[in-house]
Order: structure tokens, then sequence, then C-alpha cells
């Protein structure tokens, strides 16, 4: 296995606030790396440190073998960030803007031009390198966003929120975009999401609150650790089938006219079904999600 | 990298027309008074001058608006660091393998090159005005004289300048800034009131405010292409901020250009200080 970011005892305090409290983690190379978090959590602010945007008050980090708070300036150079708010100029064209970024990185006339030609072919905005930015729409943006993180071909690219204020369908297109780069291109992608479906196809979750970490691993295992399976049926009359299932001791909630029994597996529903024929007029059976993964683990909604 | 940074903050300003305009509102509004009580002025300075009158106010005040122009457009061209500084865009300047100091020396380099660009365009401006009333074109050597002034004058306010600015953090302070100086800047300059009419307390700020000596030194070099300096009786020089004396000593030119040297390079230091010392935030 190959570490690319090793994050050890890491604290971050701000004053008297201790903002991130000794956290561990690692991200394999090439893989898609999801770091999750209520807001408020020590999130931005433990992706601050591992950007060289902040100093941390104790522990170690070493990003691709180099260790952060000497070797910031190579560290620079091999990371991409897509952060939250934009940060390209309105008034500036596409291909402008990523000319002024990409003079940031040493590289030769050439090989800035290459790198501009690259980018703007991998997020697929060639043909509309004269605009300028501010004239385009969010889905745009984004990958214009993407384009000027991935100039200087980095080894890992930071993705703050990237599909955050999207509609469903950019959303989708801009996430298509991103698998394609870590799938394809072998760039190890450091994501954090409100989205939990996006966060579903990761390779390894972290879920950070209160500065602390409170969950990791994959996720399946998340899933399988701190969500449960559901039971959803349609009772036909109410009282009876309430008093079925006490007198069965078996727990169940309501919401609305349907009720909710939490099994273990989806097979645990089959003697629930017969002990309960003919009292119901309808049933699903729901697998546990990331969504109440995150609730499980941080008692938390992640949208708020 | 300094090159490209600059060329994004020059292409910025220009690109934003607002900005533009509100960096030189300070010298269209004077320009717009005085021609409302343009009468009175040359009336008065007909003794002085005779049929060159006309001539000869416009170009006094036409100086005096060159040397606006080098301060209030110069501070339109450092709007773009306090506005990188509170959209959170130096953010992608600093995760990036460039040296903080670069970031910084670039927005004082393009602050200079917008200056110089834009009062080079007051210039021409002033002179097309000065012709269009019967005036001469300023012959060659004092056209290249201003223009050193000029390229002195913006330089010495962009260091000045920078060190206030660079202490702001929000698009609202800076606004204020602005205001403040693009309404002061009329009357430090001596333009709305000869320097002569105000009380001897204000003279003597003003005599010891930088960018009144750019303003002295424009109006000598083009006052004289009207008429020699040497026969412009020592009163109305004196009143008209043309010549500032201390003690009946006149400031010589060579007093002023060390003066507005000096000026950029104390606060030029100042500003490393400052910048150097500002903890990082994110």
């Amino acid at each position: 296995m190959d570490k690319i970011i090793d994050v050890l005892n890491l604290h971050k305090s701000y004053g008297e606030v201790h903002a991130v409290k000794g956290i561990d983690f690692y991200v394999e190379k090439g893989k898609l790396f999801a770091f999750l978090g209520p807001n408020g959590a020590g999130k931005s602010t433990t992706i601050n440190v591992i950007c060289t945007l902040l100093s941390y008050s104790e522990g170690e980090v070493i990003v691709d073998g180099l260790k952060l708070g000497i070797d910031d300036a190579l560290i620079r150079q091999r990371i991409g960030i897509v952060f939250q708010d934009s940060v390209l100029d309105n008034l500036l064209t596409i291909e402008e803007n990523l000319r002024i970024r990409g003079s940031f990185y040493g590289l030769s006339p050439n090989e800035l031009d290459t790198a501009i030609e690259n980018a703007l072919i991998v997020t697929d905005i060639k043909e509309i390198k004269n605009r300028r930015y501010g004239q385009l729409s969010g889905g745009q943006r984004r990958r214009v966003d993407i384009a000027r993180a991935l100039l200087h071909n980095p080894k890992i690219l930071f993705l703050d929120e990237p599909t955050t204020g999207l509609d469903p369908q950019t959303r989708k297109s801009v996430w298509r975009m991103i698998e394609n780069l870590y799938i394809n291109h072998g760039v190890t992608v450091f994501l954090t999401t409100h989205y939990m479906e996006e966060a579903a196809k990761a390779d390894y979750v972290v879920v950070i609150d209160n500065g602390e970490i409170v969950a990791k691993g994959t996720p399946i295992e998340l899933k399988e650790k701190y969500s449960t399976d559901s039971l959803q049926i349609k009772p036909i009359d109410k009282k009876k089938v309430t008093q079925l299932l006490i007198d069965n001791k078996v727990a169940f909630t309501e919401i609305s006219d349907l009720m909710i029994i939490p099994i273990d597996s989806t097979m645990d529903s089959i003697p629930l079904l017969k002990l309960l024929d003919q009292q119901i007029s309808a049933f699903q059976v729901l697998n546990g999600t990331m969504d109440d993964a995150f609730i499980g683990i941080t008692g938390k909604e992640m949208r708020e | 990298m300094i090159f490209s940074l600059v060329k994004r903050n020059v292409l910025l300003y220009f690109r934003d027309k607002i900005s533009v305009f509100f960096s030189m509102l300070s010298v269209m509004i004077i320009i717009g008074l005085y021609v409302l009580f343009l009468g009175r002025m040359v009336e008065s300075s007909g003794e002085v001058a005779g049929e060159n009158a006309r001539f000869l106010t416009d170009s006094w005040i036409m100086a005096g608006v060159i040397a606006t122009a080098t301060i209030t457009t110069t501070l339109g061209g450092l709007g773009q660091m306090v506005d990188d500084l509170s959209r959170k865009i130096n953010r992608d300047f600093e995760t990036a393998p460039i040296e903080r100091w670069k970031i910084v020396i670039s927005y004082a380099i393009s602050s200079v090159v917008i200056g110089v660009i834009m009062s080079i365009f007051t210039f021409i401006l002033a002179e097309v005005y000065i012709i269009a009333y019967g005036g001469e074109f300023v012959g060659f050597g004092a056209l290249l004289r201003v223009l050193g002034v000029v390229i002195l004058s913006t330089v010495a306010s962009s260091s000045f300048l920078f060190f206030f600015v660079s202490m702001i953090k929000t698009m609202n302070a800076y606004s204020t800034i602005s205001t403040i100086v693009g309404t002061l800047i009329g009357f430090l300059m001596g333009i709305y009131v000869p320097v002569g009419a105000l009380p001897n307390a204000i003279q003597s700020f003003i005599k010891v405010f930088p960018f009144s000596h750019s303003a002295s030194l424009i109006r000598q070099i083009m006052i004289n292409e009207v008429i020699d300096l040497e026969y412009l009786p020592r009163e109305v020089s004196e009143t008209l901020g043309i010549q500032f004396y201390f003690n009946d000593v006149v400031v010589s030119q060579l007093t002023s250009i060390m003066f507005l040297v000096g000026t950029a390079l104390i606060f030029f230091g100042l500003s490393v200080i400052i910048t150097t010392k500002r903890k990082r935030e994110v």
C-alpha cells in the first residue's frame, strides 16, 4: 500500500479554540478519498493545513514523501486545489485565466501551451476557451476551476465540495469528469462533499466531527456498521398491527401512516412479513444508505 | 511570474470600466469645476500674462489635474489587492509555488503601470484642452520632464498608498479611503482653492505633503512654457502653489524631487515591514 498523504496526530488551535484535536489518517495513492463532516467540524481547517494555507500546532503531515511545513514549495508543485468558492477572474477569459495561473509553476512557454491544451481537453471546455469566466454557467465554471487545478499535472487533487450548488444534471456530468480523472489519469482525489451518493463511490471515507475522527472505512464498511436495513410497511389497521408487533417484541417507528421496522439484514424481513400477512397493504425493504450512516455517526444531517 | 501577475492586475483594471471611471472621477470633477468658474480665474491672471492669460490658467489647472491623476488612478490600481483578499482569491496564489513577496510586489508594480498609463492619458487630454483654447503644445524637453515627474509621483504615491491599502481587508473600507482621497486631493493639491488663499496652518501642511510637490513641479514645467518663471512675481508663484517658500527661501526642483524620492523609499520600507509581519489568514 502506497500512502500519498499521511496525517499523524494533527492538532490545530486558533487561540483558545481547539479546532482539530489530534487526528490520524492516510490517503492511498490513486484512490478516491472522501473526507466528510458537518459544518464546523474541523474539515476545512484540516484541508487548509494539508494544502499549505494554514500552519498547524502539533503533529506531522507527509504529502507525497515531503514534510509539510518544511517542503511547502515542493508540495505546492504537486497539489491542485478546487476551492469551494471560485478563485478565478470573472473579467478574464478561460484561456487568460489558465495562462496566468499556469505561469506560477515554472513551465516553459511550450510546456504551458501543452498544459493549457490538455487541461481544456480533459475538462471538455476547449470550444469555449475565449469566453469570459464571469459569463459562464455554474457547471462550466466548475470545469474551468478543475482545469486550473490540473494545469501542473498535480499528483493530488483536492476538491472542496465540487458539486455544491449545481443542478442535478450538471452535478452528474461534473462528477463523471472527476471519476475519469482518478480512474484514467491516476490522480489521487481528496474530496469533501455534502452528497452522500458521491461519498458512497469513494474508495475510503473518513468522518470528522468536533475536531476528532469519528469513523473511517470503506463506504460498505460504514454502511454495515452505522446504518441499518429496514422494513417499511403500510398497515391496514394500525392498532392491530401495533399490538401484533408489541406482542412479538419487534421494535418499530412510525412515520405518518407508515411503520418502519429496523432489521439486521434484508432476509430478516421474510418472517416478519409472514407474521404480518393479511394485515398490511404494502411493504418495502430498504437498504441502509450513506446518508443513514452519516447521521448514525455524527447524529447530524449533512445538508443544513 | 511577476510579469504575468502584473499583466493580470492591469488587464482586470482596464476591463472593469467602472473602476477606471471612478479613479478618474476626481480629475473630471476638477475639470468640470474649472470650466464653470473659468471666467474669474482668467481675469485675475490677466495682469501677469497679458494676452496669454488663458494659456496660463489652463496650464496651471491642468498641471494640478495631472498631479491628481498620479494619485487617484494609482489608488484605483491598488483596488485589486483588496478585492483579491476580500474574495479570498489570494488562496489560489498562496497554494501555488510562488513566493509571497512576488505576489505583493506585483500589486505595487501594477498600480504604478496603471497610474503612469492613466496619468499620461490625462496629460494628453490636458494638452488637447490647452491647445483647443489657443495654447501651445509643450516643448519636447518639457514633455520629457513632465513624464519624469509623472513617473516619480506615481511611484511615490503607489508606495505611500500601498502602506495604507495593505492594512485594509474589505472593499467597503477601500471605497471609503478612495472617497476621502478623492475629496481631499483637490484641496491638498491647492486646486480648488489656491494655496495662498488658505490659512497659514493649512499652507504649512500642504508644503510638507509630498504630493503637492508633484503639482508644484508639473506647474513649474508647464507654466514655464507660457511665461519664463523668472518673470513670474514671487507673490503669484507662491499664491498659486507654483513654487513653495520656506522662510523666504524658495524650494528648489531638486529638493522637491528628493522629497518625493524619500517618500517613496520610506513608505516602501514601511510597507515591507507591515506585509511581512502580517499573519497568514484564511
